[in-house]
């Protein structure tokens, strides 16, 4: 069984207008989404600005109200409070966010930021509690003076290692990553990346780690899924995406990554514009008749695309893929 | 769990006191040293602290001392004293009162006043501010329509009328009547900074991590919008002197035999007064200036020391 089963889940804005404010509309920001997050394993979720990966984050922690659909984790759907509460959910689950400055309150000391999980969830003695915090700080690299600082006396890359410290303070199954690199320099990406590869290697802890950027994803996640538009477009193993993406949009994704070799630069031009044309021209043959995504088609056991039957079929043969 | 964390740290038990202590070497300054030194910082509001908390001592014990009942006793002798004699150091009104005692009796009543309704209005003001910007959706919707409700009613024509109604009122009921009404600003204030403030990521981080709704609006937001909420009080309570004095002046404050800074003033009410009498009324529009002013440099002060990027005291 999975750690964490999502089924269908969707979340819906609604759009109020006229003199009544009535609900005319909604805003599909997640629209039926459905993935599994393994024990133990990164679980990549990619996508454009606004294509709903963060809400399906807070979704998963317990920050966003859900509109329909579920989320099992042991046996329970934790989309109603009350389950939630009664689990002490989040002392498994903890987030860990994209903006280090803002998720840490200014006015409060590292210490206290750092132990506010454990005296909700453990109520260990104030010596033990220090303990913890100052083997967290240990762990994610910081010194022990930083246990009486606030966050602004800190780097970026600092406080965002403060953000995981928090996150694996209470020792969590599953930690949801919101872009948690993406707006620190590239060196600084990759002292947190591993910090946070080095922590799931040693306390088995799940990510759902969210994220734009592919190349970070790659260096992180074993399984992919692809969002646009509120729905998943692709779902395979990183090999799956990577090597074999079906959908349009995941190809376009992959030929926005930047390429360094300058020799290169014309054809990486070439193949950019290529697919950009193919999206351009063939968008009735990828999204149904409003633009939205179709429902997945498995292609083999690992890999999905949001595709018709007959194309996906078609494509994943031209990919060379075995079927399944 | 915990031998879990251990096996992967060398922070050990044996540490502890030690890095507490490396720890506290490297500590920032606790709020008090920072409001400390923003003061020796800044001189005139120094001047402005030991003006106010003199003053207040002053006249609180000062006020301990005086006979009210028998110094409001017309004294036909001392008609319009003239100022600075051994009997009246500030002369003395039409009543043959003398004025330095009234404005030590009535500085202690109208302080009193403002402190308690600041006490009481900002209090109320701010959790209610806090609580509909906090939770927003339906519990806000209603909060603010009983603010706007609020709003609606003509304050100083219900005051008057209030006050009017109830028989026997002192200082204590004046200060609860003014509180029903004076806590809106505050309230709208508050609750504008609560909305911008809990969309930040540290609330839904704090959510997270399990802590209750209320620990969240009164430990981790209240806290961020501290130096709102020193301004609004310092200008609030500063104000709510005014509050009592221009009500006292109109006729409505407080009772005839009770002195405060509004009967006071109120003796400027007469021409003859103003000209010809003036010790019966300036000593106290001049206290209100100064302790107005002197109130809003120690605000400043304040804001400073709760905003991390204005502070003009040394870094530790």
């Amino acid at each position: 069984m999975s750690l964490v089963e999502i089924k269908d889940l969707k979340v819906h804005y609604p759009i109020r207008t006229g003199f009544w404010n009535r609900i005319t509309d909604s805003v599909r920001a997640v629209d039926g989404i459905t993935f599994n997050i393994e024990a133990g394993e990164t679980y990549g979720l990619v996508g454009e600005s606004g294509s709903g990966k963060s809400t399906t984050g807070k979704s998963v922690v317990g920050l966003e109200k859900v509109t329909s659909g579920s989320i099992m984790y042991k046996g329970v759907d934790i989309t109603s409070k009350a389950n939630r509460n009664k689990l002490d959910y989040n002392q498994d689950v903890q987030m860990i966010f994209q903006d280090s400055l803002s998720s840490l309150n200014p006015r409060k000391r590292i210490e206290d930021i750092i132990a506010e999980p454990l005296r909700n969830f453990e109520h260990l003695s104030k010596d033990d509690e220090k303990l913890r915090v100052l083997q967290l700080l240990d762990i994610v690299g910081l010194d022990a003076d930083a246990l009486y600082k606030y966050p602004h006396q800190f780097s970026g890359g600092q406080r965002q290692r403060i953000g995981v410290a928090r996150a694996v303070a209470t020792n969590p199954k599953l930690i949801i990553a919101d872009e948690p690199v993406s707006a620190l320099d590239l060196s600084v990406q990759a002292q947190v990346l591993n910090f946070m590869k080095k922590i799931q290697r040693e306390f088995g802890i799940s990510y759902l780690f969210i994220s734009h950027d592919l190349g970070v994803v790659r260096h992180m996640c074993n399984n992919i899924a692809i969002m646009n538009r509120g729905r998943l477009v692709e779902i395979g193993t990183r090999e799956d995406i990577y090597n074999h993406p079906l959908h349009i949009y995941t190809k376009r994704l992959l030929a926005a990554i930047p390429e360094t070799n300058v020799n290169q630069r014309a054809a990486h031009r070439a193949s950019r514009l290529a697919v950009e044309k193919i999206y351009q021209e063939q968008q009735s043959k990828y999204y149904d008749d409003k633009g939205e995504a179709f429902p997945l088609i498995q292609v083999s056991p690992t890999h999905s695309v949001a595709l018709p039957e007959n194309i996906a079929k078609q494509l994943a043969s031209q990919e060379g893929e075995v079927q399944a | 769990m915990a031998e879990n964390f251990e096996q992967h740290s060398d922070v050990s038990a044996a540490d502890l006191a030690r890095l507490t202590q490396e720890a506290q070497a490297e500590a920032t300054p606790s709020t008090a040293k920072i409001i400390w030194s923003e003061f020796k910082a800044d001189k005139p509001a120094m001047a402005a602290l030991f003006i106010i908390v003199g003053f207040i001592l002053f006249v609180m014990i000062g006020a301990l001392f005086i006979n009210t009942p028998k110094m409001m006793e017309t004294n036909i002798m001392g008609y319009f004293n003239q100022p600075f004699t051994p009997e009246y150091w500030l002369g003395a009104d039409s009543g043959g009162r003398s004025v330095a005692k009234q404005l030590i009796v009535g500085s202690r009543n109208s302080i009193g006043i403002a402190i308690g309704l600041t006490l009481i209005s900002s209090t109320f003001g701010i959790c209610w501010g806090l609580i509909s910007g906090y939770f927003n959706g339906y519990i806000d919707w209603g909060m603010q329509r009983v603010y706007d409700f609020m709003m609606m009613l003509p304050m100083t024509m219900m005051i008057i009328v209030l006050v009017t109604i109830i028989p026997h009122y002192n200082s204590v009921t004046l200060t609860l009547i003014f509180s029903i009404f004076y806590w809106e600003g505050t309230s709208r204030l508050i609750r504008s900074r609560t909305l911008a403030e809990s969309e930040k990521d540290y609330v839904a981080a704090s959510r997270t991590s399990g802590t209750s709704h209320w620990k969240i609006i009164f430990r981790e937001i209240m806290p961020n919008i501290s130096s709102l909420i020193i301004v609004d009080c310092t200008l609030s309570f500063a104000e709510n002197i005014g509050v009592e004095t221009g009500l006292s002046y109109l006729g409505f404050g407080l009772p005839s035999q009770t002195p405060s800074l509004g009967t006071m003033i109120a003796n400027a009410n007469d021409p003859n007064n103003i000209t010809q009498y003036w010790w019966t009324w300036l000593p106290a529009a001049l206290e209100i200036i100064i302790l107005c002013l002197s109130i809003s440099y120690v605000g400043q002060v304040l804001r400073r020391a709760a905003d991390a990027s204005q502070r003009q005291g040394a870094a530790d």
